[in-house]
């Protein structure tokens, strides 16, 4: 006799355990996210290195912290690994006897920007130049603002920059936006008369305003005051300190906030914004823009191409053209931020 | 406090076995060994002592005034040798030597046979005397045979050479190395300054557009459809608010203000500025995106809409 099947029977099996997929399409903008490889194309020297692990840092979540890379890996090992992972950005360090060099592509066939570093500081210089470093423990869960001012809106290659920066990390929406996962800021500001862009990575810290220093600190640090020299508790709580020195300056910086954000910070009370330099470092130099990764025809050079270097009459013609154009272009700046929305424009 | 008493004199004993080591070891064991009946090793015979000082006196009369050596005589026997060495180093390192000789074979002969010794030992201290002079040459290889010497002064050069010539080469290397490195100062200078307040306005204006749009939208139930209108109409008006409030605000705090037309001649709507559009190229884009992202949405709602009527 066949053994009759029970067509209901459930069937133990085991849950699967499946790995979390890491998200390649933002849940919320249905954008892509940006993914990016951060290597160095031959041998570093230690501080470089550094650099290379914190710029690492900077980019998280979205990127390989632990990239291993070998020797004899080029361009095109890395490329064919980004493909099927959707990395979307490689940034390149590189030495020179003269300087070290940051290049900043888009794969796959994207335009690379080469920086020149003029100067640097790593993270942990930084920590050690403060007095009070603060690094909270889930500060790399989100990725960063960024923040880019002083490029103008005139010349390309400021405006391929200033996209391809944009473009290198995940866009925001306001609407749905936690602001305790806004931690971290990127800024970049090109000043015009030296031609260099700093580079800085801050932390955001939220400080409620209008509480006395005592009592904001009890609430904040847990620590217990000493009130061995009060009277009664009501002067703890009323006695004035002096009042900080950069009160004023945070009067520009107040936000309020739409809620309630960790234990101090209340919604619809006002709140400070305080940044805390946190890793490297920056002064870049814009050297080049090319078109292909690492290749390809040269959309804007520093220095001229080699072409033009042949009749310098030519190339004192179009540099005092160039320079024309920059004077007549506006000089609009204005702070450009990571934000999407879902509608149409008007 | 007894066990602290205690303790103590156990250190004490420990210090008194250590120093016994070091200090006088030589001249209280040897005096120990002249005299045994002595118990301790610090008493010293008068006698001896006496005997001692005269010694001194011997010695450094040869050199020196009588009166001064009388004078030297009279002091402790234990501050004879410290008190020799402050003076002029080439001639008393010899008496020094020759007091320290001198106690060394004190130990063995007997009285008499000391002053024989005095003798000899006199003669040894103007050898070593005339050495010690001759000595004072600046040769950093030191009394090395004269044949030998040529060679041995030859190589330590070529190794100093050698090794500052590779020390400058590392040297070179880490420079290089570290080009462009740069330690940041402790405080915070006005270009710091500048920049952290550029980006705190950036966040503070993200923040603000933020809290507007989010505060704003509490009330509304995003499924129901009517609200979704209402908030898609909210974002729209509020961020392009924001955006296009915010340059014109902002920019003549900021150090490379545009020359004059953001003084406050824009209008506030967006669409009725000159530069709409125009001048921001995030917005360009944005303006593609946002045209496939709106037909989405009015389809999305379209549907909604549709179901709930039936």
């Amino acid at each position: 006799m066949a053994r009759l099947r029970n067509k209901n029977r459930k069937v133990f099996s085991k849950p699967s355990v499946k790995k979390k997929a890491a998200p390649t399409v933002d849940h919320v903008t249905g954008d892509k996210i940006p993914k990016s490889f951060v290597f160095s194309r031959g041998k570093l020297p230690g501080s470089l290195r550094q650099l290379q692990m914190d710029l690492r840092k900077l980019m998280l979540p979205f990127t390989a912290l632990n990239l291993k890379e070998k020797k004899r890996n080029n361009l095109r090992d890395f490329l064919n690994v980004a493909g099927p992972m959707g990395v979307t950005h490689f940034l390149m360090l590189s030495k020179t006897d003269a300087a070290p060099y940051l290049k900043v592509a888009r794969t796959p066939q994207g335009p690379t920007v080469t920086f020149k570093i003029n100067q640097y500081s790593l993270a942990s210089d930084i920590t050690q130049s403060q007095l009070r470093p603060r690094c909270p423990s889930d500060l790399y869960k989100n990725p960063p603002l960024i923040v880019l001012s002083g490029f103008g809106s005139g010349e390309q290659h400021l405006k391929l920059t200033t996209i391809m920066f944009q473009n290198m990390f995940p866009a925001i929406d306001i609407n749905t936006v936690k602001l305790s996962s806004c931690q971290r800021i990127v800024l970049l500001n090109y000043n015009k008369d030296t031609k260099l862009i700093d580079f800085r990575h801050y932390s955001i810290r939220l400080q409620p305003v209008g509480v006395s220093r005592r009592i904001r600190k009890f609430v904040q640090n847990h620590q217990i005051p000493d009130l061995r020299s009060l009277q009664d508790v009501s002067d703890f709580i009323t006695k004035a300190g002096y009042g900080s020195e950069s009160e004023g300056d945070e009067e520009a910086a107040t936000v309020t906030l739409p809620c309630d954000l960790g234990r101090v910070n209340r919604a619809t009370s006002k709140s400070a914004v305080k940044l805390q330099e946190i890793g490297p470092r920056m002064t870049l130099q814009l050297l080049r823009v090319e078109e292909g990764l690492c290749s390809g025809t040269v959309i804007f050079s520093e220095y001229g191409t080699a072409n033009e270097k042949k009749t310098p009459g030519k190339e004192n013609q179009k540099n005092q053209g160039g320079e024309e154009d920059e004077d007549e272009d506006n000089d609009d700046d204005e702070d450009e931020e990571q934000e999407d929305d879902e509608e149409a424009s008007e | 406090m007894v066990e602290e008493t205690q303790v103590r004199d156990f250190g004490n004993r420990m210090n008194k076995r250590k120093s016994g080591h070091k200090k006088g070891g030589n001249k209280a064991r040897k005096k120990q060994k002249q005299f045994p009946g002595m118990g301790e090793r610090v008493k010293i015979d008068p006698r001896v002592k006496k005997f001692l000082r005269k010694k001194a006196r011997d010695y450094n009369s040869d050199d020196e005034d009588t009166e001064e050596g009388l004078a030297k005589g009279v002091e402790d026997d234990n501050l004879l040798p410290e008190y020799v060495i402050a003076e002029d180093v080439g001639g008393e390192e010899a008496e020094e030597l020759g007091n320290e000789e001198d106690s060394d074979e004190e130990g063995e002969g007997t009285l008499p046979g000391i002053t024989k010794l005095g003798e000899g030992s006199r003669a040894f201290r103007n050898a070593f005397k005339s050495v010690i002079k001759k000595g004072a040459s600046e040769d950093p290889l030191g009394p090395v045979l004269s044949g030998h010497k040529k060679l041995v002064a030859e190589k330590l050069a070529e190794e100093e050479v050698e090794r500052k010539a590779k020390g400058d080469a590392k040297k070179e290397k880490k420079l290089v190395a570290e080009k462009g490195h740069v330690k940041p100062a402790n405080f915070l200078d006005t270009h710091e300054r500048f920049l952290i307040s550029v980006a705190t306005k950036g966040v503070v204006k993200l923040f603000n557009a933020v809290n507007k749009a989010q505060v704003a939208q509490k009330g509304l139930n995003p499924l129901r459809s009517k609200d979704a209108k209402v908030i898609n109409k909210r974002k729209k008006d509020a961020f392009y608010g924001e955006l296009r409030r915010a340059p014109s605000a902002s920019s003549t705090v900021k150090v490379n203000t545009s020359e004059g037309d953001a003084e406050g001649g824009t209008p506030s709507w967006a669409p009725l500025r000159d530069n709409y559009m125009l001048t921001n190229p995030k917005m360009k884009d944005w303006d593609k995106k946002l045209d496939s992202g709106v037909e989405d949405d009015i389809g999305g709602m379209s549907d909604d809409s549709s179901s709930d009527e039936d």
